[in-house]
């Protein structure tokens, strides 16, 4: 018998216990449905963490006080030594401008602004940051209008400012901002540069910015002391040339830094370089973990249905086995007995796996709807999963009824009422 | 054509060993008609089971068209099932959930015979036995005699050269046990050979050898 006259066997003889064929695939549904349901979400996590840190510049190195604190487990870390490092300094971050790996090293310090109001408009929850030229390179800014902080604004300490998307559109509306005064802080500066959107990560806009020289944010801004002076103080922001690997940029940083400090070989970094990569790699860590503890649940479920599978189909051979007779009489071999109620259990359980596929998804989508952040994403390998999954149950406890039947002997198969 | 030589089947059942069949040395010629007859327990059905490949000799020798059948595995006897035997019993042995022409189709299945032969060969056996205009119906929709006839056309399917019928006519009436032997009549006049096992004279008449069984002997 060639596969398809079996495949048409089998949806017949299903279709025969429609209900009982129905609920047999229950076990499968549940547990392809979790799997699916599962995947598409954290493949829709995965996707939009990718995503939302797309937007930051993803290869920048932040030079800071200390390492990002990022993952699970607890970390035992003495502040009092971090707190007292020494700060980062605007010749610090030329140096590293001058190496070969480097594309572009800026200081950048920031710190919140609350309201700005201007003429009756306001934008709420600024953030003021100074840093220097090629700041737009390492943090991902794209200069829509006019042009962004220069040299010379640094050297001088010019009141110029660029502002985002967001500042723009709510203080200036219609207006051009560029030649304006905008008063920040107690200090009136002028519009030279309007950034593109850069959109929101994760729930938080990021055009909300005020970007001055890192020279002018210093004259009227003391560096933090005391435990603000971990975070708040100067950092550095490096970005590799492009098609210098991430990891040779870090390792010539750390190195000049470590020159820099006079640092003997046996004494550790007294600063920490952070990459996105770290944060990424944490969070995907987290949704791996949820993946395996979600896997092993619907790998449960999968076995129980397949249990339900080889159960049914024992049911199933004991019921027929004088057809199993009948037809080793005309010329049925062992394995084409085998096959035809392996078949069967594979297409029970494909059937499951298909339901369970469409549920899962349908599932996924509807959580996207309510959930506003997630979006659910069901790859093809989820599917392909999802089916191969099924069938493999099918075929593993599809086997032993299959074996059962086909070795029935023929005259007792006849005679059995 | 068929050669048995000291041929014995033991059912080795609970205390006792039931000897079915004893030693039995026959040989059949091709195109021959062979009644098989004898009470029940005698052993006919045994021995047309293991004729038939239905069933193994516990020793002895079988030898079909020079092969000796007694030494094949399971696969080998499903292809004699298949290709050189065909079988009718007496409960017709249809499957209830396919339609004649499906029943008639099995056993060309299983020999891999591609669909557009296949189609002509079911048409033409249903033709052959008499129900060209049935083949749509199941079993559950046609009379006891068109049931053996469809068995019949299903056992002739793959034209092998021995037909075996075990009482081909034991649930039938008079008139309609006249027609089913009369097609046997017509299949052994084509040149195949037919072996009928019954308890019934007439049916036996149509043959042109008899054998007795008693207890397992030929006697």
């Amino acid at each position: 018998m060639n596969f398809l006259s079996l495949f048409r066997l089998s949806v017949v003889t299903l279709r025969h216990h429609k209900s009982r064929s129905f609920l047999t695939t229950l076990g499968i549904i549940i547990g392809v449905m979790t799997v699916i349901t599962i995947l598409s979400l954290l493949e829709g996590l995965n996707r939009k963490i990718k995503e939302e840190f797309s937007t930051l510049g993803s290869s920048t190195i932040y030079i800071q006080k200390m390492e990002w604190q990022v993952g699970p487990g607890r970390h035992r870390l003495d502040f009092e030594e971090i707190r007292k490092r020494p700060n980062f300094t605007v010749e610090d971050a030329e140096a590293l401008a001058k190496l070969p790996s480097i594309e572009a090293a800026v200081p950048s310090i920031g710190k919140g602004v609350g309201t700005i109001k201007r003429l009756g408009n306001e934008a709420q929850n600024c953030q003021l940051n100074g840093t220097a030229e090629g700041g737009d390179l390492t943090g991902n800014w794209v200069v829509a209008e006019g042009r962004f902080i220069t040299r010379e604004d640094r050297l001088h300490r010019r009141l110029v400012c660029v502002i985002g998307s967001y500042i723009a559109e709510n203080l200036f509306g219609a207006e051009n901002p560029l030649g304006q005064t905008l008063d920040v802080d107690g200090h009136r500066y002028f519009v030279v540069g309007v950034l593109e959107e850069k959109g929101a990560m994760f729930g938080q806009t990021q055009d909300n910015v005020i970007i001055i020289p890192v020279s002018t944010y210093l004259k009227y801004n003391p560096l933090p002391r005391g435990w603000r002076a971990i975070w708040g103080g100067l950092s550095i922001e490096a970005l590799p040339k492009p098609g210098v690997v991430l990891e040779k940029a870090m390792e010539d940083v750390e190195e000049l830094l470590r020159l820099r400090r006079g640092l003997r070989y046996d004494q550790d970094n007294d600063f920490g370089l952070n990459t996105q990569q770290m944060i990424m790699t944490a969070l995907q860590g987290i949704t791996s973990t949820l993946w395996i503890v979600m896997v092993g649940i619907a790998a449960i479920s999968l076995i129980v249905g397949g249990i339900g599978i080889m159960n049914i189909m024992l049911v199933s051979v004991a019921e027929r086995t004088r057809e199993i007779g009948i037809r080793k009489a005309v010329g049925a071999r062992d394995r084409d007995i085998m096959i035809q109620f392996l078949m069967e259990a594979v297409v029970l359980a494909l059937l499951g796996g298909l339901i369970g596929i469409i549920v899962g998804i349908g599932i996924a989508r509807l959580v996207s709807v309510l959930v506003k952040f997630l979006d659910a994403a069901s790859p093809w390998w989820t599917i392909a999963l999802g089916f191969g999954f099924s069938a493999a149950v099918g075929i593993f406890f599809g086997i032993y009824p299959a074996q059962k039947a086909s070795k029935l002997n023929p005259i007792d198969a006849i005679r059995y009422e | 054509m068929i050669r048995l030589v000291g041929l014995s089947k033991v059912y080795a059942g609970g205390h006792v060993a039931v000897e079915a069949l004893a030693g039995i040395n026959l040989e059949i010629n091709e195109g021959e008609y062979v009644a098989i007859m004898g009470p029940s327990g005698s052993g006919k059905s045994t021995l047309m089971h293991i004729l038939g490949c239905l069933d193994v000799p516990t020793s002895g020798e079988y030898f079909l068209k020079n092969q000796e059948i007694s030494q094949y595995d399971t696969d080998q006897l499903a292809s004699v099932r298949n290709r050189e035997v065909g079988f009718v019993f007496q409960q017709y042995n249809l499957l209830p959930r396919l339609t004649a022409a499906q029943n008639v189709e099995l056993p060309l299945l299983y020999s891999s015979v591609p669909i557009d032969p296949r189609k002509e060969i079911v048409a033409e056996m249903l033709a052959k036995v008499g129900l060209g205009d049935r083949g749509h119906h199941r079993p559950n929709e046609l009379s006891g005699g068109e049931s053996q006839r469809v068995a019949i056309a299903r056992a002739l399917a793959n034209d092998p050269a021995i037909l075996l019928a075990d009482e081909p006519t034991g649930n039938l009436d008079t008139k309609t046990e006249e027609e089913i032997m009369a097609l046997l009549d017509e299949l052994n006049e084509q040149g195949r050979t037919v072996i009928v096992v019954t308890h019934d004279d007439t049916v036996a008449k149509h043959a042109r050898r008899t054998l007795h069984l008693l207890d397992g002997r030929i006697v």
